[in-house]
């Protein structure tokens, strides 16, 4: 019940008119960078970061949060209508999504997607109600190596459910914990990892890997494959509207099934592409039309739209509660908590109640908001594709390299920027993840110093981490996640030995 | 034409040798224990040395020609590599112009190169584009922001 009252508090703040129409701003800019091939959530976000510092942290991150609704719903219109995913979570969204537009139900498609996608993210929501401040309550009883633990269990679950090849997962977020590094070490006060460039003594900021990363990186990957964008009729007829969402609890198993895999995933890092992919492929196998997957099923629609808001939506109660982001996303929105002056983790419930319930509560507004104003904005975004491509990629650019600079006014920042830009392209091209690398350089100094402070508790014995029931079974939990693809594929070896060929294929599209 | 088998060493040899660059760079904060706790550069060498070894994973991967490899044999076509230094050299030039040229001219110069060069849009148009990109940075930035973006040298020598 302490839960209720608090979210009812919660929308008092939420629910004013200065934090509306910044949801409504929010919202059109994060429909608007996932619409737009090239730019996604997690830039959209990092975009935006460096304008939200003079906020205060409530509206900074209701902004930020609308945005991302928004660009989670932004990426299934164009999936749908152009079978352009502008976000990589609604890639599979195109499978049935596109056919089904193309075949002249366009508005079915749209409407069933942002009707599967709302229960999602309501989904996530509710769990995020009930379930953040006891996971909070759980987590205050945590000293270092508890934290250490947590930090490595999830590292260790982008290992093992991530979906990408483990060893190119495992390097990616090596090289992450390496820039974490570099500059002042906060523990012994002395400068590593310069390589003797003084410049680099204040460290390398997450908002210059981002940008990076999947500013410059996605729009080269984009650049490279031509546009042949098809637009089929784009005119909402509101009946239909109302129709296709009527008919969706004809669907109740495939909803709740998605959704709780959503839910899942964005616990546990696996992130909303991975959840839609892996709903998408369960629902294909366990549904009885799944033969006629592919040519515009209805339910190849829900299954990935509802778990990919629903992952999306749920990846923020473990940044909320313990400081874990659950999406690159969320890491992104993370570094803001900090820049703000806030410490992710479970203190937060308890020193800055207004601020974890504001942001809830606004969860459930700014939902309502993205779906109606998605729909609305339908015919004007599509307009918008008609702008060619080559007039938005060097906006992207000014856009990526103004961000940059503007992080700490150094030039050296931006000719990393574009550095980081080539390592994007080259590790989308080559399927290594980019989720636990920006993951790693964000809190891959917290990670550090937790085990360190952990190290001088027990005088350098790692008996510390099997001290209590706690810790132990998260470290337990940890290295049996980071053992599961090894196990995996011994089993497969052992069953059946000539065919490891496929399987490695499927996951290469899983992360895509 | 680069092929995936090329693309794969390249990448692993790119972030192997970042590897080695960290182990060397952690080895002057001392690694393992002192009085202190554990030393400052054990960490980063520790993580250095996982990415040696997985880069020398992922290399031997690409040198043996794995069945996934040979599904996708070429990386990047011809066609594909024109396109992407069309986007990242004027991108690269843009960002080398803006210690002597400032912020603002420099992108206004990177975006009427882009449109006008290659005939995307007429002249005039690519112009007006350029204009309102300075102009719309400025604003934005500059006013409503109060965020200083580098002026360059050359506003420098002219006193601004």
């Amino acid at each position: 019940m302490d839960n209720l009252q608090e979210l009812l508090h919660g929308f008092t703040i939420a629910v004013t008119v200065p934090h509306l129409v910044l949801m409504v701003v929010g919202v059109l800019l994060g429909i608007l960078v996932g619409v737009l091939p090239g730019l996604g959530a997690p830039n959209g976000v990092s975009l935006l970061l460096p304008l939200t510092f003079g906020m205060q942290p409530v509206s900074a991150i209701i902004l930020l949060s609308s945005m991302y609704w928004g660009a989670l719903f932004g990426g299934s219109v164009t999936s749908i209508l152009f079978n352009i995913p502008g976000e990589p979570s609604s890639v599979a969204t195109t499978f049935d999504g596109y056919p089904m537009a193309r075949d002249g139900r366009p508005t079915t498609a749209l409407a069933t997607a942002f009707g599967s996608a709302a229960f999602g993210a309501l989904v996530g929501v509710i769990l995020i109600t009930f379930l953040a401040s006891w996971v909070a309550q759980v987590a205050l009883a945590f000293g270092p190596p508890e934290y250490f633990a947590v930090y490595f269990l999830a590292f260790a679950s982008f290992v093992g459910m991530g979906g990408a090849a483990p060893i190119k997962t495992v390097v990616a977020l090596a090289i992450g914990f390496a820039i974490a590094a570099i500059g002042i070490d906060t523990v012994s006060g002395s400068v590593r990892l310069t390589m003797g460039v003084d410049e680099l003594v204040k460290g390398v900021s997450f908002v210059v890997a981002v940008m990076g990363l999947f500013g410059i990186g996605e729009l080269l990957v984009a650049v490279e494959e031509e546009f042949h964008a098809r637009a089929v009729s784009s005119k909402i007829d509101w009946r239909e509207v109302f129709r296709a969402v009527g008919r969706l609890p004809r669907h109740g198993v495939a909803l709740l099934r998605s959704a709780a895999i959503g839910c899942w995933m964005g616990i546990t890092p696996g992130g909303p592409t991975a959840a839609s992919f892996m709903s998408y492929g369960i629902a294909r196998r366990f549904s009885r039309r799944g033969r006629y997957f592919g040519t515009g099923e209805v339910e190849g629609i829900i299954s990935p739209e509802t778990a990919d808001h629903a992952a999306g939506t749920s990846a923020l109660l473990p940044m909320l509660s313990l400081g874990i982001p659950g999406s690159a996303t969320a890491a992104v929105m993370m570094g803001g908590l900090m820049i703000w002056g806030l410490n992710p983790g479970p203190m937060l419930f308890v020193d800055q109640k207004d601020f974890v319930w504001g942001l809830i509560a606004s969860m459930y507004v700014g939902n309502i908001v993205a779906v109606a104003l998605v729909l609305l904005t339908v015919p004007v975004f599509a307009a918008l594709m008609r702008i060619p491509f080559v007039v938005i990629a060097p906006l992207i650019v000014i856009i990526c390299v103004v961000g940059a600079y503007s992080v700490s006014n150094s030039y050296l920042d931006v000719v990393m920027m574009l550095g980081f830009g080539i390592v994007g392209y080259l590790f989308k091209k080559l399927f290594y993840p980019l989720a636990p690398l920006v993951l790693a350089i964000v809190i891959g100094d917290k990670a550090e110093d937790a085990f360190r402070q952990s190290m001088l508790m027990s005088k350098g014995s790692l008996g510390i981490f099997f001290a209590n029931k706690l810790v132990t079974c998260l470290i337990v939990a940890g290295i049996a996640l980071l053992l599961l693809p090894l196990a995996l594929q011994l089993a497969r070896l052992w069953r059946k030995p000539a065919s490891p060929a496929t399987d490695t294929t499927s996951q290469e599209k899983v992360i895509i | 034409m680069i092929s995936r088998r090329a693309l794969e060493l390249a990448t692993a040899v790119l972030t192997g040798g970042f590897g080695v660059a960290v182990i060397v760079s952690s080895l002057d904060n001392g690694i393992g224990w002192s009085s202190a706790g554990v030393e400052a550069g054990t960490f980063p060498f520790l993580t250095g040395i996982i990415i040696v070894l997985g880069s020398l994973y992922n290399l031997a991967r690409g040198v043996l020609p794995a069945p996934t490899l040979a599904s996708v044999p070429i990386a990047i076509t011809p066609i594909e590599l024109r396109r992407l230094a069309g986007l990242f050299v004027p991108a690269a030039l843009f960002v080398a112009a803006i210690p002597l040229a400032g912020m603002y001219v420099a992108s206004a110069l990177y975006v009427f190169a882009v449109l006008a060069i290659p005939k995307h849009q007429s002249v005039p148009r690519a112009l007006a584009m350029a204009a309102a990109t300075a102009l719309a940075l400025y604003v934005v930035f500059e006013r409503m922001f109060q965020v200083s973006l580098p002026h360059g040298a050359l506003a420098a020598a002219l006193g601004f």
